[in-house]
């Protein structure tokens, strides 16, 4: 890590430590001896959460896989004898005109979300590490947003977008800008939704990463103006250098969630129109659940596909945490 | 020391995967099966699509009279409309199915083919008094799968001030033409036109279905010219701004919100919004969909059809049936189908409903002129062609698409 | 000093504007849940309630409350849960440092990807042959696994940043590991357990699809099905459905305001205060 001021020793372990979350990083402790009572006091301490584990997770996940790998029609699926057909719901979505724009708008959509979110979200997280008169509640008050079930905060952003008796548009038209169809145009039905996301997402990187700040000494910024360093210096040398674990933590686990991610853009554009906001995530359930005649199968296989590209990602923070521990 | 870490997560990992596996075997010889209802218990369940009527309600205590009657006690559990298709599909994969299954008629064609619903050969219901063109909904195969509650369709409703602020004489809208004409007079007294809901869901393709119809066009040659004028009649509306962007997203409520402020001549929508409209506070009239070269018309049907699920313990139907006949029979028919807004199924129980209420006359003529969606032995080839439908509408109003493309490809994908 | 003030003011001012921006669609939630039937769509929408009806929330306080009552339990019931499966997981994790631990690290993140439904069917299945169908305490299990992962995450986190010399002076007292764990690590983390207990509160209190396909028709059902009394099969009353959500929001929102202090603290600060 580039450090120009010099951390004192057993605060850079207990930041380094602190960011090597349950991934295989060895880290810079001291190498512990492993006696065997501890390993079986640690499975002891795991084995809740072990079981809990493929109870609950393991049977989805399995299902999930059977239903991509089977060719289920509704009479199957309820009477239960779908023949095997191997990957043959990969190849037929693979082949669906739908796939390339899903696969686009995906990759759109998440990284501009989690690029916005990580931005405001670390922005506001500096703004309000201020502590002037009222941030603690103001900063409580942007966890507001999180209380509203997806319904409704999905909702109240489709009537406020909506192109005839929408506030927006009415703002738009107050200062002179022509009205846009955000939701009903297929050039500006992914911005819409990726800006409601935005809107969700903002809060939960906020309150990660300005826990984050909380844990960089005081002691540092002073030292680094002493040092002679400005505003922006101090941002870009002490702050984001050592917010680096927490925030490859909020980015990753904000990956996760936005690729999750299907209420808002079926409950403000059910993925349309024409297909113009689909993601994975509502192709998805549009072929699974969004018609009178589910395709399973196909569904299934599109949900796999979302499951993969998180575990290659998993995969990809895990080899940098271990590279910068090692470091 | 990295080789035998490296070992020893692949032994975790290894394990992890065995215990899946063995997890797996266990837990595949469960689905399909379960008998978790046990046979013979006094309790019969009823689902139905209207959350929005609680314990306290009308219907919810004729279902708990009607139990009564047949000597059981009845569970009531109502899903959203939308879902209960797919919860059904997934309680009968369990072995959980209801005794009793109220749901959209458009559906009944896909459970019937999962094998989830009863045929009036096993259940023995009396499906004789039924309209037949409602009764065709839930017909397959020369068999029938249930009766139907109610029906619904579509209609213009209009806004009598609006028109006449406008000049426009209503007796003037016969076709398609003079329909257009009107919406531009309303236009230029600076009023709006027409909305209606073209949403990416079924509620779109039902919308667009008497246009479709009334252009001469058939759901299973979507690309013909036909259906080509009735989708530019829609996109033309739009690009003139006799009808509003936003019908892109609109649900029916969201239309018939925009209708209610007024500010619009026309709106299509249905029976069940005829008590909203004698609150909208101006003077309102209902006209059939004209066809495009005159004449009404066929709208779909809407309305939600009563069906038996199949069970293990097959001596439940008895029961199930005198639930079902107990919902559907006259008086009780009536009551129901005054409360949801819809027409009855049978011809006496209409006469009766005209009788008390003159103002469903309208609705009562184009509910027996109305046709099924899923009718013509459609079946299970009706949700593909809905889907693409509706898929080639939002493609053509959104502008991405002209309107023969859209058609042809949405032709093209429903085979 | 003057301008030390000023600039706090300033600060306050800028904070003030923000927080408005972001809590805008909130308000306009509000202000739907206001009006009135006939001016649902109106064009342009009027930014005040001006010719407000408090029908919404009439109905909403007759009809709602148990809902809410509901969904308070299951809220602190998964709390409860969550934090009693992860806490341990994350201390053994961090500190205990077991074998294969790095691969279950890696399983939970991949636990996170399912989809919501798919666990949903999957839990249908289980819960009827266990019986736990339309149970409270079965939504609670479901929806712990919408927390779980992402708790043992800030638990690992959070444990592995306690300095090992507190934990072998107690080892040294002579303290086994359970009781290492209880009477010195948990308390530690105390602001970990806040933030965990936050984000499993707030992601159950908004869950639909578990409580969708799990509770139905119970005997007790959450707020968010609660909602659906309101979205009929073919009509919706939008003013009463923003209403439940303003009302459902109220609680939730107290225990924030009250909870953001630890929360601030807590994800991945350092276990000892300097």
């Amino acid at each position: 890590m580039n450090h120009t001021t010099k951390l004192p020793d057993h605060r850079s372990e207990r930041v380094r430590s602190g960011a090597a979350i349950a991934a295989s990083a060895p880290g810079r402790t001291i190498k512990r001896r492993r006696p065997a009572s501890t390993q079986w006091a640690a499975w002891g301490f795991l084995a809740p959460v072990t079981v809990y584990l493929v109870l609950f997770y393991a049977y989805p996940l399995y299902r999930n896989l059977d239903l991509s790998l089977r060719d289920y029609t509704v009479r199957s699926f309820v009477q239960g004898d779908a023949p095997f057909t191997g990957l043959a719901n990969y190849r037929r979505i693979f082949d669906d005109p739908t796939f390339a724009p899903a696969l686009l708008h995906t990759a759109v959509f998440t990284v501009v979300c989690l690029v916005f979110q990580y931005a405001i979200g670390l922005a506001l997280a500096v703004f309000f590490n201020q502590n002037f008169r009222l941030s603690a509640t103001l900063r409580a008050l942007f966890l507001v947003p999180w209380l509203l079930p997806l319904i409704v905060s999905a909702s109240t952003w489709s009537w406020m977008l909506n192109s005839e008796s929408g506030v927006v548009d009415a703002v738009l038209h107050a200062v002179g800008i022509a009205p846009v169809n955000w939701l009903t145009s297929p050039s500006w039905s992914l911005t819409s939704v990726i800006i409601a996301n935005v809107w969700i997402g903002v809060p939960f990187n906020l309150v990660v990463l300005y826990s984050g700040l909380q844990s960089i000494p005081a002691s540092l910024y002073e030292a680094a103006a002493i040092d002679g360093a400005n505003t922006w210096q101090r941002f870009w040398r002490v702050t984001f250098p050592l917010l680096r674990p927490v925030s490859a933590i909020t980015l990753l686990l904000g990956l996760i969630y936005t690729l999750k991610v299907f209420d808002i853009i079926w409950i403000m554009t059910k993925g349309g129109p024409a297909d113009s906001s689909t993601t994975f995530a509502t192709w998805s359930y549009q072929l699974g659940f969004g018609n009178l005649l589910p395709a399973f199968g196909p569904g299934a296989a599109v949900g796999n596909l979302l499951v993969i590209a998180a575990l290659v990602f998993g995969l990809v923070h895990v080899r940098v945490q271990r590279k910068q521990a090692l470091s | 020391m990295n080789t035998t870490s490296r070992q020893r997560r692949l032994t975790a990992a290894a394990v992890t995967v065995a215990a899946l596996a063995i997890t797996a075997t266990a837990c595949s010889s469960g689905s399909g099966g379960g008998d978790a209802k046990s046979a013979g218990s006094g309790t019969y369940t009823v689902w139905d699509p209207y959350p929005q009527f609680d314990k306290t309600s009308d219907w919810s205590k004729l279902v708990d009279q009607c139990g009564t009657k047949a000597g059981v006690k009845v569970k009531r559990t109502a899903f959203d409309t939308s879902d209960l298709g797919n919860k059904t599909l997934l309680a009968a994969q369990q072995g959980n199915s209801p005794d009793v299954l109220i749901v959209d008629n458009p559906v009944v064609s896909t459970l019937a083919e999962a094998g989830v619903l009863t045929t009036t050969a096993d259940n023995k219901l009396d499906t004789s008094k039924a309209d037949p063109n409602l009764l065709a909904a839930g017909q397959t195969g020369g068999k029938t799968y249930g009766t139907p509650i109610g029906a619904n369709t579509l209609a213009l409703y209009y806004n009598k001030d609006v028109l006449k602020a406008a000049g426009v004489d209503i007796a003037s809208v016969k076709d398609w033409t003079s329909l257009t004409a009107a919406l531009a007079k309303v236009k230029k007294a600076g009023k709006k036109g027409i909305t209606f809901s073209a949403i990416g869901t079924e509620e779109g393709s039902f919308q667009f279905l008497p246009w479709l119809w009334g252009s001469g066009a058939k759901l299973t040659e979507l690309d013909s010219q036909q259906a080509v004028s009735a989708l530019t009649l829609w996109k033309d509306w739009l690009k003139e701004g006799y009808a509003p962007n936003s019908v892109l997203n609109n649900t029916q409520t969201t239309s018939w919100q925009e209708f209610a402020s007024g500010d619009y001549a026309f709106s299509e929508n249905g029976t069940w919004q005829l008590a909203n409209a004698k609150k909208a506070g101006f003077g309102y009239g209902v006209l059939p969909i004209p066809a495009a070269a005159g004449g009404s018309a066929a709208a779909p049907t809407g309305g939600e059809f009563v069906t038996i699920p199949v069970q293990k313990d097959t001596g439940r139907y008895a029961t199930s049936q005198k639930l079902v006949t107990c919902l559907t029979s006259g008086d009780n028919l009536y009551n129901t189908d005054t409360t949801l807004s819809y027409v009855a199924p049978t011809s006496e129980v209409q006469d009766k409903q005209v009788a008390a209420n003159p103002e469903l006359k309208p609705w009562v003529d184009a509910v027996k002129a109305a046709k099924g969606r899923t009718s013509d032995d459609l079946g299970t080839k009706y949700p593909k062609i809905s889907e693409q439908m509706w898929k080639a509408v939002q493609s053509a109003l959104s502008g991405s698409k002209s309107p023969k493309d859209a058609l042809s490809e949405a032709q093209s994908a429903a085979k | 000093m003057n301008g030390h003030r000023k600039r706090g003011r300033v600060k306050t001012t800028i904070g003030v504007v923000l927080t408005a921006v972001m809590l805008f669609p909130v308000y306009w939630m509000l202000n739907v849940s206001l009006t009135r039937d006939q001016d649902m769509r109106k064009s342009p929408p009027d930014l005040l309630p001006l010719h407000g009806t408090l029908a919404g929330y009439r109905t909403v306080l007759a009809e709602q409350l148990p809902y809410l009552a509901t969904s308070l339990v299951i809220g602190v019931g998964t709390v409860a849960l969550t934090v009693a499966l992860a806490a341990p997981a994350g201390y053994a994790l961090a500190k205990l440092r077991p074998r294969g631990g790095g691969v279950l690290g890696f399983v939970l993140l991949a636990a996170q990807m399912i989809p919501g439904i798919i666990m949903a069917m999957g839990f249908y299945a289980i819960y009827l042959q266990l019986g736990l169908l339309q149970s409270v305490p079965g939504l609670i299990v479901a929806d712990s696994t919408l927390a779980v992962p992402f708790a043992v995450l800030i638990f690992t986190a959070f444990m592995s940043g306690i300095p090992g010399e507190l934990l072998q002076a107690a080892t040294t007292d002579g303290a086994g590991t359970v009781r290492t764990f209880w009477s010195i690590v948990l308390p530690i983390s105390r602001n970990a357990v806040v933030t965990v207990s936050l984000f499993a509160f707030l992601w159950s209190w908004s869950d639909f699809v578990f409580a969708g396909t799990l509770v139905n028709g119970g005997a007790h059902e959450p707020i968010t099905l609660g909602i659906y009394h309101y979205i009929g099969n073919n009509n919706q009353q939008w003013n009463a459905i923003m209403a439940t959500a303003v009302v459902a929001s109220l609680p939730a929102a107290v225990i924030l305001v009250l909870a953001q202090r630890y929360v601030a603290a807590g994800v991945t600060a350092g276990a000892v205060k300097d």
